[in-house]
């Protein structure tokens, strides 16, 4: 992809203190780039390091080693050039779903015309027009996910952050949000990092995949999977059915084995 | 066993009962309590003087009410409860808020507070009323004090439990650090903070009993004891009822407070 990279992660490392003098070396000296418009998924077994390194993106996290460099910038704390949508719901309950959505915008100060405006566009964008005026405790988990996906879309970000963002969500709904982040990737051009355990769901975003290795987590693997010739597909039967899926299901699914066994 | 002849049994086990009979349920308890308590007194099996009838001490608060300016002593109690209360929840809300948001104002105040919540507040009642006579000030200050420390703790600890991903998607929204306290983490914590509110106003009237009976010329407390010295328990009596009663519509109008402030928390259906 020839696209300039707007995140650079350089020779990230980062340990935790555990407490009692342990520590636990959660990632160890990763190095990648997110290009700027592209959707990376980062991929990897369970306890590999993938929420760790999404927060020292978003800056909820520092590293230990290395920086996270955005814009030619080294992150330093949460901004809202990074907004990050979580795998538990984080409705603000008290709000309507279209308060929730112009919440960022109010903090920063936009005006109260423009904030309706793109909140509307970006209720509508997500298919929740309807609920604009209810409240987050009368909808489902879906509708609830996709509030915060709008909510982080009409503060303007210049990285989505998801973790895990449909890991509570059923099948169905699941597999429809995936094509919903297809559309609005398309629709607004937003750089999307999405932290990932399904295969599937990796493959159908990802115009980059980073693999990590666990214990410690380091980069193992990018991989483009190149069978969808550099397009995005928004329907998902079409892309499971192209020459080329199958044999990069199963070329993740081996790496996702074989780190499997190292964690043991 | 057909599903109809189960549904028909009055204790199911773990089953949740209906409006109907939970409603019977509430009445019969007290019919039987007051039957008793009619039975004993009309028979003498009780010293009539000791235990009025039922009857006789509605009669006689419905007489100190209406004739003997009773409105006056309850509307006076009302006052301070509220009073201090208030003056508790001033002080109490923003810094439970502030100890529950920032674990350096925690470091620097939890151990004061926390202390002070071993301390029984009505043995602080010799000294009040020597730093402030008989007048208000004592009765409040003890009120404020019983309150206040229980208050700032379960604030704090209600604010600690807001969920770490609301602060963190506000942070990432781009909200420092007031605005991440004024507008995500209060309006959270703020149905708790009612329930707890709620909580500890049942409290204050307890120790507003307390102050009046030890150190009152007025109130309800104050009424009772000057009861007490012309042998009138009816009197007594009826002003334990009318405590009992503020208590409960207090905690009602809480309840109902806590409904209308906080809509969302209902589900749909
Ligand atoms: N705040 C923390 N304190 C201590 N250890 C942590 C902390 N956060 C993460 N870890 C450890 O770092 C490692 C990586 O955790 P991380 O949550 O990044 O993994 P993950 O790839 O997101 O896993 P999962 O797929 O299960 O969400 C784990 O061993 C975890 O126990
Ligand atoms: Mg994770």
């Amino acid at each position: 992809m020839d696209r300039d990279s707007i995140l650079e992660i350089r020779n990230v490392s980062k340990t935790f203190d555990l407490g009692g003098g342990r520590e636990l070396l959660a990632v160890q000296d990763i190095t990648f780039n997110v290009e700027r418009n592209s959707i990376c998924v980062l991929l990897g077994p369970s306890g590999c390091g993938k929420s760790t390194v999404l927060r020292m993106m978003a800056g909820l996290e520092t590293p230990s080693a290395g920086e996270v460099v955005i814009g030619g910038h080294a992150v330093d704390g949460p901004g809202r050039d990074r907004g990050m949508v979580f795998q538990a719901y984080t409705s603000f309950d008290w709000l309507s779903v279209r308060r929730n959505v112009e919440f960022g915008m109010k903090i920063n100060g936009v005006p109260a015309g423009e904030r309706r405006e793109r909140a509307a566009h970006f209720i509508n964008l997500v298919g929740l027009g309807k609920f604009a005026d209810a409240y987050p405790s009368q909808l489902s988990g879906g509708m609830r996910q996709r509030v915060a996906i709008a909510r982080t879309l009409a503060n303007d970000p210049e990285v989505l952050l998801m973790d895990e963002p449909f890991g509570a969500l059923d099948a169905e709904t699941r597999w429809l949000m995936q094509e919903l982040m297809i559309d609005v990737a398309e629709k607004t051009s937003t750089t999307m990092v999405i932290v990932t355990h399904d295969l599937e769901e990796a493959i159908f975003l990802a115009d980059k995949i980073i693999f990590l290795s666990s214990h410690p987590g380091r980069l193992k693997e990018e991989i483009i999977p190149a069978f969808k010739g550099g397009r995005r597909i928004a329907d998902k039967e079409r892309v499971v059915k192209l020459d080329g899926y199958g044999e990069l299901e199963a070329r993740l699914m081996r790496l996702m084995r074989e780190e499997g066994r190292h964690a043991e | 066993m057909s599903p109809d002849s189960r549904s028909k049994r009055f204790f199911q086990l773990r089953h949740p009962v209906g409006r109907r009979q939970r409603f019977l349920s509430a009445i019969g308890i007290w019919v039987v309590f007051f039957a008793i308590w009619v039975f004993a007194t009309s028979t003498g099996m009780v010293n009539e003087l000791l235990v009025p009838a039922p009857q006789k001490v509605f009669a006689t608060t419905y007489q100190l009410f209406i004739e003997r300016g009773f409105t006056g002593d309850v509307l006076i109690s009302i006052g301070r409860v509220l009073g201090a209360f208030a003056m508790a929840c001033a002080v109490a809300v923003p810094l439970g808020v502030l100890m529950g948001s920032f674990p350096a104002v925690e470091a620097i105040f939890a151990p004061f507070v926390s202390a002070w919540r071993y301390l029984p507040a009505p043995s602080f009642i010799p000294i009040l009323l020597m730093w402030f006579g008989t007048g208000e000030a004592p009765k409040l200050a003890l009120l404020f004090i019983g309150v206040i420390f229980f208050l700032i703790t379960l604030i704090m600890d209600h604010t600690k439990n807001v969920r770490e991903e609301l602060v963190e998607t506000a942070l990432t929204l781009g909200a420092g650090r007031s605005t991440v306290v004024m507008k995500v983490v209060f309006p959270a914590v703020l149905p708790d903070i009612v329930v707890a509110m709620r909580q500890m106003l049942a409290m204050a009237w307890t120790y507003l009993v307390i102050a009046e009976i030890v150190a009152s010329t007025t109130g309800i407390g104050a009424m009772m004891m000057r009861a007490r010295r012309f042998l009138k328990t009816d009197e007594i009596l009826s002003g334990i009822i009318v405590i009992g009663a503020l208590g409960l519509l207090f905690d009602l109008a809480f309840a109902a407070l806590h409904r209308w402030m906080f809509p969302y928390l209902r589900k749909k259906r």
